[in-house]
């Protein structure tokens, strides 16, 4: 293996993993939003980049032939937010990044380079948590796929390994539901405090998943099953206190851990009485 | 390892085009694209703020979309179009807004502005009618800390006020 020096702009996925192979430490470098801001604080310093912005296939969004979506992963948050296929549940993704950062930067980063990323404040991770879509990663030895839950794996720690990199993000077959991202940040434009992406698929299924409250975006099977079969306001109660057992979130300046755990029921409540308000109008 | 041979690095040198012309400048790996536009080519329209996409000081237009210069290599914005403030100069968006600015007293140090204007032409452009929560949307990655927006917001309802009038009369 010998270090590659300089920016690479590959045009297809196979001549990046190549490069990645055979530098493992190049960084793919998508938007920029995160990556150089990240270099201009010298917490990185790769002495090569493989640049994604020449590879036609991780670009945009699409119906594969099984119906199901496929948001390439150098798809810009603009795009994606202005979405307009009948998503049903799924159109949490959307709505997720809609509310990232502000128009400049939706501009510039995309969905591959942020949750590849996994910051556990951004947006993406409980929305595609919630909405069970799949993570394609390449590498020489060809194609993968792992379930969102599966691919942020701790604080900034991913499924991806060296020589990896994420090409797409497949949404599953769209259903006749409703999804809704529900955020709290300080100001406008922040990372999240803490956040829910919510999905009702139908009347009996209902999932969630909260953002900002630990290593990975926080879901519970039990408490999904909670709020599917009850959405009174103390079902929805008992289901928060089951996930705010479960969160692990951490003090730092966009909140305490203890203002994270409030935030929890709250924005629980919201996103599901949202959700009855978009399936009413929906109807 | 054949494909690889198909994609060369980019070296000491990069070919970019800025406001409308084509120049080959030096750049490291590590420049951005702001570092080369205000160090390199003395187009310091754009500012250094936070270095960080945070603060908008350094927004330009890239293939038509408001981005961060700071937040772009430049030797991966050899094939886009680079419009800075000063490239700009002729659009009749930029012209009504930068009277406005002036007439409303929109800044007080000025550092922003730049970023304000690039952010507030790429609105006016898609939205010719925008009211003041489509404005703070669209400015809310620009931040200035001397004048409280208020001005800012007024200036650019303003110009398009008047490039609406101008549109009906012509």
């Amino acid at each position: 293996m010998s270090a590659l020096q300089g920016l690479y702009r590959p045009k297809t996925v196979e001549e990046a993993t190549a490069l990645l192979a055979q530098d493992p430490e190049a960084k793919p470098l998508a938007g920029g939003a995160t990556l150089v801001a990240m270099l201009n604080a010298r917490v990185i310093e790769p002495t090569a980049f493989v640049s994604l912005a020449d590879i036609d296939e991780i670009k945009g969004i699409s119906v594969l032939a099984d119906g199901r979506v496929r948001i390439g992963a150098f798809t810009r948050h603009r795009e994606t937010a202005a979405c307009t296929l009948a998503l049903g549940s799924s159109a949490v993704v959307p709505h997720a990044a809609s509310q990232i950062a502000n128009a400049t930067v939706r501009n510039m980063g995309t969905i591959g380079g942020s949750i590849s990323f996994a910051d556990p404040g951004l947006d993406y991770p409980p929305a595609l948590v919630a909405a069970g879509a799949v993570i394609e990663i390449a590498s020489m030895d060809g194609r993968r796929t792992v379930p969102a839950a599966d691919f942020f794996v701790d604080w900034y720690v991913t499924a991806l390994e060296a020589g990896e990199l994420v090409t797409a993000v497949l949404l599953p077959v769209p259903d006749r539901g409703v999804g809704v991202y529900v955020k709290h940040a300080r100001v406008a434009g922040d990372y999240a405090t803490a956040s829910v992406a919510a999905c009702l698929v139908d009347d009996t299924c209902l999932r969630v998943a909260i953002g900002g409250c630990g290593p990975t975006p926080l879901s519970d099977p039990e408490a999904d099953a909670e709020i599917s079969a009850d959405r009174s306001d103390a079902a929805i109660a008992h289901a928060a206190r089951l996930l705010v057992e479960r969160a692990d979130p951490l003090d730092d300046v966009r909140g305490s851990a203890d203002h994270r755990r409030l935030l929890i029921p709250r924005l629980l409540l919201r996103a599901v009485r949202s959700l009855e308000a978009m399936h009413r109008s929906a109807a | 390892m054949t494909s690889i041979q198909s994609t060369k690095p980019s070296s000491g040198s990069v070919t970019l085009h800025v406001n409308g012309e084509s120049t080959q400048v030096a750049a490291v790996l590590h420049d951005t694209l702001l570092t080369v536009l205000r160090e390199r080519l003395q187009l310091t329209a754009a500012k250094r703020g936070c270095n960080q996409g945070v603060c908008g000081a350094c927004t330009i237009s890239i293939d038509d979309a408001p981005m961060r210069a700071c937040l772009s290599l430049a030797h991966n914005c050899e094939q886009a179009q680079v419009r800075t403030l000063e490239g700009l100069q002729d659009c009749p968006h930029m012209q009504a807004l930068q009277a406005a600015f002036a007439r409303a007293g929109a800044f007080q140090c000025g550092f922003c502005t730049p970023g304000m204007l690039v952010s507030a032409r790429a609105l006016l452009l898609r939205n010719p009618d925008p009211d003041a929560q489509a404005i703070r949307s669209a400015l809310s990655g620009n931040l200035c800390r001397c004048t409280g927006y208020v001005k800012i917001i007024d200036a650019v309802r303003t110009a398009a006020s008047a490039l609406r009038l101008e549109g009906a009369a012509s």
